[in-house]
């Protein structure tokens, strides 16, 4: 009895609301995910920051500092410099990453035969471990016996490892030819979710293919860029495997970006007090950044691309 | 709301059982090992050398009621993991180490065991080895390590063909060295190959310059603690005469962009693009596996040239003299430990060393150097570490951990010309000593 009455309350309920409760289940899917979350991400984070007060060499047990770590820290050129890489290379990243993503990524929409063929050859670096690529590139690299050998008319010496702007370069270089086809998928996928009848529409008001993309494929993918980027922007600052193999941080201090630093004062240096306060301040300007661009896209208003139709 | 409630109840359970999982894993982990009462643990380096330590320890096994584990870390991870567990219930009976700074730390925690007691109940424990060797796993005059693997000393290796076609020949002193560079330069190939993208090869230039000019006692001072030493005379000379050969190209002008580990150096030296490579003892056997036929019948080696007017002893030596077996103060069998460590000076470990191609550090290796797999290599090697009146620990080695990276930075951008002689000075006497 109960059952019909509640049905026939629903009934007189306006259309948007219950469509609206259908697509939002209870907290309960959520459970699972944020149980590993805690258990993964917000406890280890504790620790970390426990840690950062802690002075620790691996041996026995920590000792309590107080703010030594963050005062070193703050003191430390080489910290300072490093904040500075990491954000330069993230820049890059985006800078370099993103136009060429979206530009593939719009072109492999396509259903064409020849695209599927061609998309798969450029998804290639996406199936190589970083550690593969950048040992293929540091090979291909070397001065004496890569590329640069057989082009010095490009290259010079081939001395790319030797100063900061040519290992920046590289980092960049290499980063972005590992991580151009995800980032072109994601644009893919989302091109291929532009509702059809825009374009329909604007053939008919006479509008051209450079048109159509400004104005219907760009605005289209507004949310797909703004994850991209954050994507871009988190793994821009967390880069490490590929600074591990091609420069070692070097020449010098030129290329030690704020992961690798953790690493070197962790598992080189052993002074894990000193690692758990670079990993904290990673965190903190990753989540601001993140934060930004969330906010200056107005991604937290979730306003739908699909509204209108 | 039914459907929802159920849902959650699913998800609480599902999520209890995970947890419950988790937790028996850690428990069933940490039970396991605890390690049982009749064992010692020996953890070991993971490469191609533990051939002849599971050999070993089956051998110890055959006879001791208290059985020895290998256990093997993979190289890489091996400082990390035993930083990690060797002030925990998992700490091993038995590791391996490079002597010197990589045990400093465990000794001031008080976790080593000193071997002097058991060196007076076996005398040979010390006295068959090479005193060189031995001392320097010794730290505030009491023994911590017992030789272990084969020595590295660094020699001036070269390709033979390239020194006959450029008229030159292995230089004896650092002024023959500077005229073979010019005149292998004028025959159109890179003087010196060096790795100076792993930055640890460029090292080897200053240990062995800093000791031909100054004698060991520099680096000994600056290693105690006083500070001052590097700002001396002597460092300032060995320092200038570093920038001089840099700059006259003895290295070329992308050495930054070369690395040892990846091949990029020894291939250097192989293909005849360069005449001469500063490196440790295991290039013969890096040449060996990469280029074969260059390393039976064109890789030269020689000592490193003197220095004229030098305070070091011109046949001193800087590498890794050796691994070492520590001990942990905390083992339950000593006497077992012992036994094993007497192992380390017998004839089959001897044997089978020299058989995988590492040279050990025993008086008696030259009985059985005829079967090593380059028996005239091994006898020079043999002879240098026996008749060197110091053997200088990779500097690396010797100071801290913490001192490495910066230490390794310095020297890598002294080369480049990032920094000048007072800014290198400046930097080494920033690197924390203790």
């Amino acid at each position: 009895m109960t059952t019909i009455a509640a049905t026939a309350v629903d009934r007189r309920r306006p259309a948007g609301r219950s469509v609206t409760s259908a697509t939002r289940p209870g907290f309960a899917w959520a459970l699972p995910a944020t149980v590993f979350f805690v258990l993964f991400a917000i406890v280890p984070l504790v620790l970390v920051a426990v840690l950062s007060v802690m002075s620790w060499d691996g041996i026995g047990s920590p000792q309590f500092s107080g703010t030594d770590n963050w005062v070193k820290l703050f003191h430390d050129p080489v910290m300072i410099k490093s904040l500075w890489l990491s954000v330069l290379l993230t820049v890059l990243g985006v800078v370099v990453q993103t136009p060429i993503s979206i530009l593939l990524g719009v072109w492999a929409a396509g259903h064409q035969r020849n695209r599927a063929v061609l998309s798969a050859v450029y998804f290639v670096p996406l199936l190589l471990s970083a550690t593969a690529v950048s040992v293929l590139w540091r090979a291909l690299l070397d001065p004496n016996f890569g590329v640069p050998s057989e082009a010095s008319w490009l290259f010079g010496d081939g001395n790319l490892f030797g100063s900061q702007s040519g290992a920046v370069g590289v980092l960049a270089f290499v980063g972005a030819w590992q991580f151009t086809p995800f980032h072109t998928l994601i644009y893919q996928g989302a091109a291929r979710a532009v509702p059809p009848v825009l374009y329909q529409a604007a053939q008919i008001d006479g509008a051209g293919t450079v048109r159509q993309f400004f104005h219907i494929t760009l605005p289209q993918l507004r949310n797909t860029i703004v994850t991209s980027v954050i994507l871009m922007v988190v793994g821009g600052l967390t880069t490490f495997d590929t600074v591990l193999i091609l420069t070692q941080g070097g020449p010098g201090t030129d290329t030690t970006i704020s992961a690798y630093y953790m690493y070197q004062k962790a598992f080189k240096g052993f002074d894990f007090g000193v690692a758990s306060a670079i990993a904290l301040v990673l965190v903190v300007v990753a989540t601001v950044i993140s934060l930004a661009v969330v906010r200056l896209s107005g991604y937290d208003r979730m306003r739908s691309t699909s509204e209108g139709l | 709301m039914k459907r929802q409630a159920q849902l959650s109840r699913v998800a609480a359970g599902s999520v209890a059982v995970l947890l419950g999982l988790a937790l028996t894993a850690c428990g069933s982990g940490s039970g396991s090992a605890s390690g049982g009462g009749d064992k010692i643990h020996i953890l070991v380096y993971g490469d191609a050398s533990n051939k002849v330590e599971t050999q070993i320890v089956d051998t110890f096994n055959k006879t001791s009621k208290v059985k020895a584990v290998l256990d093997t870390v993979p190289g890489a991870d091996y400082q990390g993991k035993l930083q990690t567990v060797i002030s925990t219930k998992q700490a091993p009976d038995v590791f391996f180490n490079w002597g010197g700074g990589s045990i400093a730390p465990f000794v001031k925690a008080g976790l080593l065991l000193p071997l002097d007691d058991m060196i007076q109940q076996d005398p040979a424990l010390k006295s068959d080895f090479l005193p060189s060797v031995f001392n320097s796993a010794v730290i505030d005059g009491k023994a911590y390590g017992i030789p272990m693997r084969g020595t590295q000393p660094v020699m001036l290796f070269n390709n033979k063909k390239v020194l006959a076609d450029a008229g030159v020949s292995e230089p004896k002193t650092w002024d023959e060295l500077l005229s073979a560079v010019q005149a292998l330069k004028a025959h159109g190939v890179t003087p010196i190959a060096l790795g100076g993208g792993d930055q640890w090869p460029t090292l080897m230039w200053f240990e062995y310059l800093f000791d031909r000019v100054a004698g060991p006692g520099l680096f000994e001072k600056a290693l105690g603690g006083d500070k001052s030493a590097w700002a001396g005379e002597d460092s300032k000379k060995a320092l200038g005469m570093l920038k001089q050969l840099v700059d006259a190209g003895a290295f070329g002008t992308n050495f930054d962009s070369v690395k040892y580990t990846d091949g990029g150096s020894p291939a250097l030296l192989a293909r005849g693009k360069a005449g001469f490579e500063l490196m440790g003892s295991w290039e013969y056997s890096t040449q060996q596996d990469a280029s074969p036929d260059f390393a039976k019948s064109e890789l030269g080696y020689s000592s490193f040239p003197t220095v004229t007017g030098g305070k070091g002893d011109p046949g001193a030596l800087v590498g890794n003299t050796n691994n070492f077996y520590s001990v942990l103060k905390k083992t339950k069998h000593p006497e077992a430990v012992a036994e094993f460590l007497k192992l380390q000076y017998s004839d089959d470990f001897v044997k089978a060393q020299l058989a995988i191609g590492n040279l050990p550090t025993t008086t008696n290796t030259l009985d059985f150097v005829a079967a090593a797999a380059n028996p005239d290599y091994s006898k020079f090697q043999f002879d240098l570490v026996k008749q060197a009146s110091t053997f200088q620990l990779s500097w690396d080695q010797a100071y801290p951990q913490t001192a490495s990276t910066p230490m390794h930075q310095a020297v890598q951008q002294f080369f480049n010309g990032q920094m000048d002689a007072d800014a290198f000075i400046k930097a080494m006497q920033a690197l924390p000593t203790s």
